[in-house]
């Protein structure tokens, strides 16, 4: 069977913004692995591809092992489509078996089954045409599967899905270096140190309420507390920080101060003090010392989030804290208010107070002012630095991706830009 | 109406609190007026919004001095059609 994972309408990927502008919704993490790592451990395929936004598919295809947008991954064996929103845990279709898509109550295709001769019926130039052809052949039926609606649903949910991944991989034990006096709370069955991690002395591994999973090369330096469920990627460091229930750290990270129940992509910098709450970071963020997120409201009411600029959503939870988008920096003694939404590629800069809730794609934040900055052309430049300090290549399939991110989000960005420049008027 | 160059003194005055009268043709943002890179951000969006115009962030952050500033706010007004 070739597993296809296929992607949600516009519409609904725009719900997992700022983070899916510069990636398919099954390469969000949650727990241990990406939603499309979690789908191909459940369902074991022969091979696996994808279909993704056009304008980010060269750039996927310059990283994954997989074939992007490619039709004719759409013929030649029994397929099994799946939407990245799907939960893994909640996806009982047989791998293989009799064609039949299964589509929400809105019409989207959650997943589609072909056997090799009917997907050779279907053959098109693309994905829309390919469904639109089997719809004909094969039986449609409303389905009702868990899904994922918002990037806060992956964050509040980030600490079960460890727990559930610790065990389904069955490791425990240290295979790593653990240097002494160091402490392990809690049951030693519930930690794992891979080979090559580095446990300085004076770390506290607290896995009394839920299993803590440390990667190759990690190391975590001098008075840490690490409690789980915890995950810490490859080659991620963790410099004296106060590691809460609840975290999912991507590869090669750096993260001090204070962070609980958030989830950082690979790449991303927190190194120093300041605390980080119910966030999603994404890639090749870096947050200046002592920046902080607010995750928690003052009455105890349920958080909202501006999606993009004028789309209030409420995330029905009490706790959620801010939404980075890719390549985004702050300075230091930045104050994130509850909910924030702090867009890919920006640039921000402390006012001594929490800023607003919605910053865009792009934005050059100075003194509270959203601007154009020096352009996106130097925020390249300096994504090009940060990429190659950790060996890897800003391409230009790349930036030609960022181009098409730019004008995507060049409405809420203009807009903020004039408020900004009538608040400077008014000084 | 005032001049391109006096305008453009009174944009930069204004973003860096100084006294217009004081602020000559040859100065340079950077080293005679102080200007730090945060307010040239700031330079760059006050002369947009005086002028009516766009400027390219690449070629307007080459700018230097009040001198150049005049000349190359002006040229763009002419390819932009903005009234100076």
């Amino acid at each position: 069977m070739r597993l296809i994972l296929i992607e949600p309408s516009a519409a609904k990927r725009a719900d997992f913004e700022p983070l899916s502008l510069s990636r398919p919704i099954w390469q969000l993490r949650c727990g241990m692995t990406s939603l499309g790592e979690k789908l191909i451990a459940k369902l074991r395929p022969a091979e696996t591809a994808c279909f993704v936004e056009p304008y980010m598919a060269a750039f996927l295809a310059e990283s994954l092992t997989m074939k992007v947008n490619d039709p004719a991954t759409l013929a030649g064996a029994d397929l099994l489509l799946v939407n990245g929103r799907v939960k893994v845990t909640g996806f009982d279709v047989a791998p293989t078996g009799a064609g039949e898509i299964g589509v929400g109550d809105d019409g989207e295709v959650m997943y589609a089954r072909l056997s090799k001769a009917e997907a050779d019926k279907c053959k098109a130039d693309t994905l829309e045409a390919f469904l639109a052809v089997a719809k004909k052949i094969v039986p449609v039926k409303t389905v009702n599967l868990p899904v994922w609606n918002y990037t806060w649903d992956l964050v509040l949910q980030c600490g079960e899905e460890i727990t559930r991944e610790f065990k389904a991989r069955g490791r425990s034990g240290v295979e790593g270096t653990l240097e002494q006096p160091s402490a392990i709370r809690g049951d030693p069955k519930n930690v794992y140190i891979a080979p090559g991690a580095k446990i300085h002395p004076m770390v506290v591994i607290d896995a009394e309420h839920g299993p803590v999973y440390l990667d190759e090369k990690v190391t975590v330096h001098p008075f840490t507390r690490i409690e789980g469920p915890c995950f810490i990627g490859a080659g991620s460091i963790l410099l004296g920080a106060k590691c809460r229930e609840g975290n999912s750290i991507g590869p090669m990270c750096r993260i001090g101060g204070e962070v609980e129940e958030s989830i950082v992509h690979g790449h991303s910098n927190k190194y120093h003090d300041g605390f980080l709450g119910h966030a999603y970071v994404g890639e090749w963020v870096n947050l200046g010392a002592l920046t902080t997120n607010s995750d928690l409201k003052n009455d105890y009411s349920s958080v909202s989030v501006i999606m993009d600029g004028k789309r209030t959503v409420d995330t029905g939870s009490t706790k959620v804290g801010s939404l980075i988008g890719d390549h985004t920096k702050t300075s230091v003694g930045v104050l994130l208010n509850t909910g924030s939404y702090v867009g890919a590629m920006a640039l921000i800069m402390a006012t001594g107070q929490p800023l607003q809730k919605f910053l865009p794609s792009f934005a050059w934040l100075i003194d509270g002012h959203v601007t154009k900055g020096f352009g996106r052309k130097q925020l390249y430049a300096t994504a090009a630095i940060a990429k190659s300090r950790r060996g890897a290549k800003w391409t230009p399939a790349e930036e030609a991706m960022w181009e098409a991110i730019f004008q995507l989000t060049a409405e809420p960005r203009d807009a903020a830009i004039q408020k900004g420049r009538k608040a400077m008027l008014r000084k | 109406m005032a001049t391109v160059e006096e305008r453009v003194k009174m944009v930069t005055a204004r973003v860096l609190d100084l006294d217009p009268a004081g602020i000559k043709a040859s100065d340079e943002f950077g080293a005679d007026l102080g200007a730090e890179s945060v307010q040239s951000i700031e330079l760059v969006a006050m002369f947009e919004e005086e002028f009516g115009i766009e400027m390219d962030e690449d070629e307007a952050l080459s700018v230097t001095s009040i001198g150049s500033a005049v000349e190359y706010i002006t040229k763009v007004c002419k390819e932009q059609g903005a009234a100076i």
